[in-house]
Parts: C-alpha cells; sequence; structure tokens
C-alpha cells in the first residue's frame, strides 16, 4: 500500500510540486495504439497521442514543471493500493482515506460498440465505496514533449485544448464544476457510497473532436474490461506462473502497435537507467534483438494472429535495409530514427532526454541470430514461409557468412569502438545453423546450406579458441579479453552450446560469482565509455533462471525464477533494470524484454517440469 | 481522341509504373508495391495475393485512364503534357488520399490510425505519402505516376491523330 502523507492541493486542485513518482509506483494502460503511465498517487503522468512513438500530451514523468499530466486524487491525506481488473490492461486503484473509501478505474478504451467513437480515450471513473472522499483533479496538457501549452476554451460548455494539430476535449460527469486557469481544467468533488463521476479526455489529431456521451464512455469502458477478457481467457499459461505469465502477456500486448504488427521494446523515452545520469535512450522502437523472444512469447501465448503480424512486419520492415538489417525500426516500419535531445529536465533530473536512437545507426551481429530464429520458431510452428521471404531469408544467411569476422557493437550497443563480441559470434552460429535447418526443411533455398555449414564451424573455432578464459574459467564478453557479460547466456539458451555441458555450466559459476547481487546480475562490468553506473539487468536475470534449468539445475532456476518475481512492482510488473541494494527500478517501464525473459524461463521451467 | 487509344495507353502506362515501382523496390528506395497491397486484400495467400493484385492494379490501370480520357474529351483537348499534369495529381491523389486513407478503410488485412488492441492488422499501413514504406517513396510513386500520365495522354493525342 502506497500513501500521501500530506496533501497540498488549492480550490481542488492537486499539487505534486515537482516531486516524481517512483519508477515502481508506475502502471501502464493502453489501447494497442498509445499507453499512458499512472502513478499510484492516481496521476497520469505519460501520455504520447496518437501512437506510442508521437509526442506527448502528457510528460510530467519527464519533466515536473512543464510535461503537463492528469492528476485525479482525494483532497485529504490517503493511502492508495491498486490493482489491474482480474485479466484486463484496465487499471483500479482505491483510495483509503480518514472519511471513506473511493475507487478510480482507469483506461485507454478501445472502439468497441456501436456509435461514433473518439480519435483516443482515456476514461477515469470514480465510485464511492464507503463514507465520504472529496476529491481533486486538474487536467494539465502539453503538446509536444511540453513545448507548447496550447490553448483553452470551451466548445459546447466542454473545456477543449488545442495545440500542434491536436486537441483534447476534458468531459466530466458528476465531477465537480470545471474551472479554466493557467492552461489547465481543474476541479473538485465529492463521492460517497454508491456514487459514480466519470471523466474522459476525448483526443483527436488532425480531425474533429468527438464529444461523448456518458452512456457511450461506460459502455466503452465496460467493453474494452470484456475485450481485454476475452483476449486474456484465449491465452495458452498454463503451470506455476501462470498469473506472472498472463500479466506479462497482457503488458506485451499493449507494446505491440495493432495498426502494423510491431513491437515496442518499452513505452517510455529517457526512464534513467542511473538517477541524474546519462544513460537515458529512447526505446519506443522495434529491436530485432527482442525478435527471437517476441515470436516464442506470441506463439508460446497462443497468440497466433499477433504472430504472424509481427512476422509480416518485420520481413516488410527489413526489406528496405535488405540483405542488412538495422537494430531497430521504427513502429511505423521507417529505417530512420534520428535521435536529439529535448529541452526537458528530465525524470529526476536524468539528463538528457532523447527521442530518436542512434542504435540504430550501429552494426549488431547477434540480430541476424534472432532473426533466423525467429523465422525456425515461426516456421516450426507450421507457418510456411513464402518464396519470396525464404530468398530474403537465404541471402541473410549469406551475409551472414560474409560479415561475421567483423567486430561490432554487440547486442548493448556499446557506443565506443566495435569489437568481437563472444555473444554476437554466437548468434551468427546460430543464424547459420537456423538457416541450415530451415533449407532442410525446404523453407528456404539450400544452395548455399554447405557454406553456412563451413562458416558456422568457422564461428565456433574462433569463439572457442578466442573467447574462453581459463582463468575465469568461462566464456568472455570478447575475443581476447577477461571482462565477463551475461548476454553469453544466450548462447545456452538458443543452441549455440550444451547448458550442460562444461564451458557452460562454469560460465553459469562465473557470472554468478563476478556480476551477481543477490538474484540479480549486472549485464557487465566493464567500462562502455559512458559515464556513471548502472543497475542489474533484469532480463538477464530470467535468462539465468532458464538456462539454469536447460542444465538440469532445476531446484535453483526454480529458486531464483521465484525470487525475481518476489520484485516485480504491485500491478506485476518490471522494469529494464533494479537497483539491487534499494530494490528501485531503473530504465524504461514497463519493458518488453525483461517480460519475454520472464515468459520465456518460466515457459520453459513448466514445460521441463517432472 | 478515341476510348481506345486511352485503354492502349493505361496499359502500357501501368506497365510502366508498376516497372518502375519495382524497379525502385530492387534498388532499395521503397517498399511500396501496389499489385501486393491491392491483392492482400483478397487473400492471404502471399502468392495468390501478388497474382490477383497485377490484375486488378491492371484494371484500375485501365479505370484511371478512362478518367483522362473523360477529362480530356470535356476540355477538348489532349497530350502528353496535360497527361504528365494529369499523372502529378493523380500521383499526389494516390499518396495523400487513395492509398493512405481510402486503401486501410476497405483493406481487411491492414491496419489504419484506428486499429486497436481488440484487432490484429496483418499489414502495415502506408501512411501519409505513403513514407512508412521509406522516405523516398513519394518522389518514386509521383515520378511513377506522371510517367503513366504521360503516357495515358500521349496515346489518348496519338489516337486522335
Amino acid at each position: 500500500m502506497a500513501s500521501r502523507a500530506e496533501h497540498a492541493g488549492l480550490d481542488g486542485s492537486v499539487e505534486t510540486g515537482d516531486s516524481y513518482p517512483g519508477i515502481r509506483d508506475l502502471a501502464v494502460i493502453g489501447d494497442g495504439r498509445t499507453v499512458a503511465l499512472v502513478s499510484i498517487d492516481g496521476t497520469v503522468v505519460w501520455l504520447p497521442v496518437p501512437y506510442v512513438d508521437s509526442p506527448s500530451v502528457f510528460a510530467s514523468l519527464l519533466d515536473a514543471r512543464r510535461g503537463g499530466r492528469f492528476e485525479l486524487a482525494p483532497r485529504a491525506p490517503f493511502e492508495s493500493r491498486r490493482r489491474y481488473v482480474p485479466e484486463t490492461n484496465v487499471l483500479e486503484t482505491t483510495f483509503v482515506t480518514e472519511d471513506g473509501i473511493a475507487r478510480v478505474t482507469d483506461a485507454l478504451t478501445l472502439p468497441v460498440g456501436d456509435g461514433l467513437v473518439p480519435f483516443r480515450e482515456l476514461a477515469r471513473r470514480i465510485e464511492g465505496i464507503s463514507g465520504t472522499v472529496g476529491f481533486g483533479w486538474s487536467v494539465d496538457p502539453r503538446f509536444g514533449y511540453g513545448a507548447e501549452n496550447g490553448s483553452i476554451g470551451l466548445r459546447s460548455g466542454i473545456p477543449v485544448a488545442t495545440g500542434r494539430g491536436r486537441a483534447v476535449a476534458v468531459c466530466s460527469w458528476d465531477a465537480g464544476t470545471p474551472h479554466l486557469e493557467a492552461g489547465s481544467v481543474t476541479a473538485s468533488f465529492g463521492t460517497v457510497a454508491g456514487s459514480a463521476a466519470l471523466i474522459a479526455l476525448s483526443i483527436a489529431d488532425q480531425e474533429p473532436l468527438v464529444l461523448p456521451s456518458r452512456r457511450d464512455v461506460e459502455r466503452r469502458l465496460e467493453g474494452t474490461v470484456a475485450s481485454w477478457r476475452s483476449w486474456a481467457a484465449e491465452r495458452e499459461a498454463a503451470g506455476p506462473w501462470h498469473d506472472q505469465i498472463l500479466r506479462s502477456g497482457l503488458a506485451l500486448k499493449l507494446l505491440v502497435q495493432s495498426r502494423s504488427g510491431s513491437v515496442a521494446a518499452a513505452p517510455t523515452t529517457s526512464l534513467p537507467e542511473e538517477i541524474g545520469g546519462e544513460r537515458n535512450w529512447d526505446y519506443r522502437f522495434s529491436w530485432l534483438r527482442d525478435s527471437a523472444f517476441v515470436m516464442g512469447a506470441l506463439l508460446g501465448l497462443g497468440c497466433t494472429d499477433e504472430a504472424e503480424a509481427f512476422f509480416w512486419w518485420l520481413m516488410h520492415a527489413s526489406q528496405i535495409t535488405h540483405p542488412r538489417m538495422q537494430v531497430l525500426y521504427r513502429m511505423d516500419g521507417a529505417a530512420d530514427a534520428p535521435e536529439r535531445p529535448l529541452p526537458l529536465e528530465g525524470y529526476m533530473r536524468s539528463r538528457p532526454v532523447r527521442v530518436g536512437n542512434a542504435a540504430a545507426e550501429q552494426m549488431q551481429l547477434d540480430i541476424y541470430g534472432d532473426v533466423m530464429q525467429m523465422a525456425w520458431l515461426y516456421a516450426d510452428a507450421r507457418h510456411r514461409i513464402d518464396r519470396e521471404f525464404g530468398d530474403r531469408l537465404a541471402s541473410v544467411a549469406d551475409l551472414v557468412c560474409d560479415i561475421w569476422p567483423q567486430p561490432d557493437s554487440g547486442i548493448w550497443e556499446v557506443r565506443g569502438s566495435a569489437r568481437h563480441f563472444t555473444q554476437s559470434k554466437m548468434m551468427c552460429w546460430v543464424a547459420l545453423d537456423r538457416a541450415a535447418r530451415l533449407a532442410s526443411t525446404g523453407q528456404i533455398p539450400s544452395r548455399n546450406v554447405d557454406r553456412w555449414r563451413s562458416e558456422a564451424s568457422s564461428i565456433r573455432s574462433f569463439v572457442e579458441a578466442r573467447c574462453w578464459s581459463d582463468r575465469k574459467q568461462s566464456y568472455t564478453q570478447a575475443a581476447e579479453s577477461e571482462d565477463m557479460d551475461a548476454s553469453v547466456l544466450l548462447g545456452a539458451k538458443f543452441g549455440y552450446g550444451d547448458p550442460a555441458g562444461t564451458r557452460f555450466s562454469r560460465t553459469i559459476d562465473a557470472l554468478r560469482r563476478e556480476l551477481g547481487r543477490g538474484p540479480f546480475l549486472y549485464r557487465y562490468m566493464s567500462d562502455d565509455d559512458l559515464r556513471g553506473e548502472e543497475g542489474t539487468f533484469l532480463c538477464c536475470s530470467f535468462w539465468l533462471a532458464e538456462v539454469l534449468g536447460l542444465a538440469g539445475r532445476r531446484e535453483e532456476a526454480v529458486e531464483l525464477l521465484n525470487e525475481l518475481i518476489g520484485f516485480e512492482n504491485d500491478v506485476g510488473l518490471y522494469a529494464e533494470e533494479i537497483d539491487p541494494s534499494t530494490s528501485s527500478f531503473l530504465g524504461n517501464f514497463p519493458q518488453a524484454l525483461t517480460h519475454l525473459a520472464l515468459i520465456s524461463a518460466a515457459m520453459s521451467l513448466t514445460r521441463a517440469e517432472p | 481522341m478515341t476510348i481506345w487509344g486511352a485503354l492502349a495507353g493505361g496499359f502500357v502506362g501501368t506497365l510502366v509504373l508498376t516497372t518502375m515501382l519495382r524497379g525502385a523496390s530492387e534498388l532499395r528506395l521503397t517498399r511500396i508495391d501496389l499489385p501486393f497491397l491491392l491483392g492482400t486484400a483478397l487473400t492471404s495467400d502471399r502468392k495468390r495475393a501478388k497474382a490477383l493484385g497485377y490484375i486488378a492494379h491492371f484494371g484500375f490501370g485501365f479505370l484511371f485512364a478512362s478518367g483522362y480520357f473523360a477529362i480530356f474529351w470535356a476540355i477538348g483537348r489532349s497530350g502528353w503534357l496535360l497527361g504528365a499534369a494529369l499523372g502529378l495529381l493523380h500521383g499526389a491523389f494516390a499518396g495523400s488520399a487513395l492509398v493512405n486513407v481510402l486503401l486501410p478503410l476497405v483493406h481487411p488485412r491492414m491496419g489504419d490510425s484506428m486499429s486497436a488492441a481488440d484487432s490484429v492488422a496483418r499489414l502495415e499501413p502506408p501512411g501519409f505519402l505513403m513514407t512508412n514504406y521509406g522516405r523516398r517513396t513519394p518522389i518514386v510513386v509521383l515520378i511513377a505516376h506522371v510517367v503513366y500520365g504521360a503516357i495515358v495522354g500521349g496515346f489518348i493525342a496519338l489516337s486522335a491523330t
């Protein structure tokens, strides 16, 4: 249960000064097009519109003074607890004050049911449970990442904010009389047992606003709950970690762009890997690094439609750079992702705030292994790869034969000079192995299969001779290095080596010894040409749990997985990293790769259950 | 000026337009593939979609050539230059409204700005000026349509002589 000791509201407005919520205190809602982050104190602190990679309307998460927010909370001191409405992405926050209890239900509604549907709609229903609770609310939109206040006026008696081709209508029912002041819409009201108030933001982008009726909003809210439940009911998530797999699946679904099938690495930008530091990146792109995990999770969950859409999207997006592939593509499939800083304060003054991602221009060899593994999983699930895609995948394998000896930036996109990263080489082996397997099943042309096998053998010789340390008894981060890197665990996961074999068994022990902090793992400890330090990397810990299971060390694996699950936040979500000493979340949130790694580990251990 | 000239121009113009777009795709300038976009509206089988898409594309080629003919007939003038001007307008309309707005509305497998979590799109939408398929797509599409228009205009003018 979270609490806020003091309230500093004036005339119904709720002020939180320039404080930032803990990343652990955030929950996500979404509609398959964009997402909103809601803090445990009831404030919507992040909302890009119309898509997840668009500029924001609310971004107080990145600049508490200028970012814009939607506050809704009791005016008296309160405690709050929350959960998702079971099997949905609809959030329920229960506020407890000295005088009563009230519940707020938040959703980005889906365009379900009849009637004219707003372009985007954020609905917040406030119900009195017991006693009386005085609420204050304030909608403070700022367009274009806080760059423009926009103008606010009344249209048909409804407050409307406009700016940058967008408009936000603040519709409310039984939620007090809205006042327009200094760029904000504010009001206050009270709840009693059985009362219900409703606030809906109808948002338009380059089109006229739809001003919904209360009945339509209520119906959409109910329809949204039903739609999520229907989706969740079709998922395959059996076993002891059913709840965690399903919640991760629901979080993943929020990161899937419904219009294209692409999957965002996270719905946020620049939540820092170190508070006050410069390790702040925009993750609102689809990373090929994640592709094998995405395909594995979607197929494992029984999301065959989403799996097919993702495969088609990736093959189409990478067509323009074929046979080379980029580290990441934009959600709409475009290849350019120019990086620039925004004039924002940054989360807890962590600067710069970046949009775009320069990693798009890096060379990262491991992605070819991820993509070929993804294609193998897709084909193995009885999907047919057509001739055009088959030809292209074969050309990708040919390319890997040519470029694997080159140094690259590695899975972690190190911004210094290129190196011969071990995991990159292992994944090149995976790429050629999967290509040969696809050829043997007739899914891709087999004309160069002998070359693929021969080059795969050369890669193995390279890794075994130059990427193993006798002193550390471990695969190392890079050739001729003594540094450690948790990403080599993926070599065991994707079949480069036997997880139970001598070298990987010793590597597991060495990684826990050198990079471990309790149940967590740092991804590496070596210099990466960036200032400052970072937290432990959550996906690496889940990879470790899975590889322990694959190595036959089930007891250790289950113990580790259960321990890691204990560090989810109150609604079952994870960020990219965790501070091992305080358990605070760090980095973008919620992070696809962390949830994908959880799904992968939990499903793998469930399958291997004795 | 005869309708047969327009149809002949439509056939040759579509042939050239399709070849230009395919060439631009092979040169990695764009990912646009109009026959594929049209064909996948009818079937999810990629191979069949391309075959059906080419037929549909030529059908539209004839349809637009007939439209050009109607305009030339109404103004009493024709020629390759006038055809090129109409082609420019045609290309701009295709990029900004026809393929960007109207196609996603009727295409059962294409996402649009309202696609949400209760649906799964199999085909990415083109975006304004079809830039989702590559930044150079609008230029390629405009040039191809100008050439199409010039050919149709030229054939119609020739059929008058």
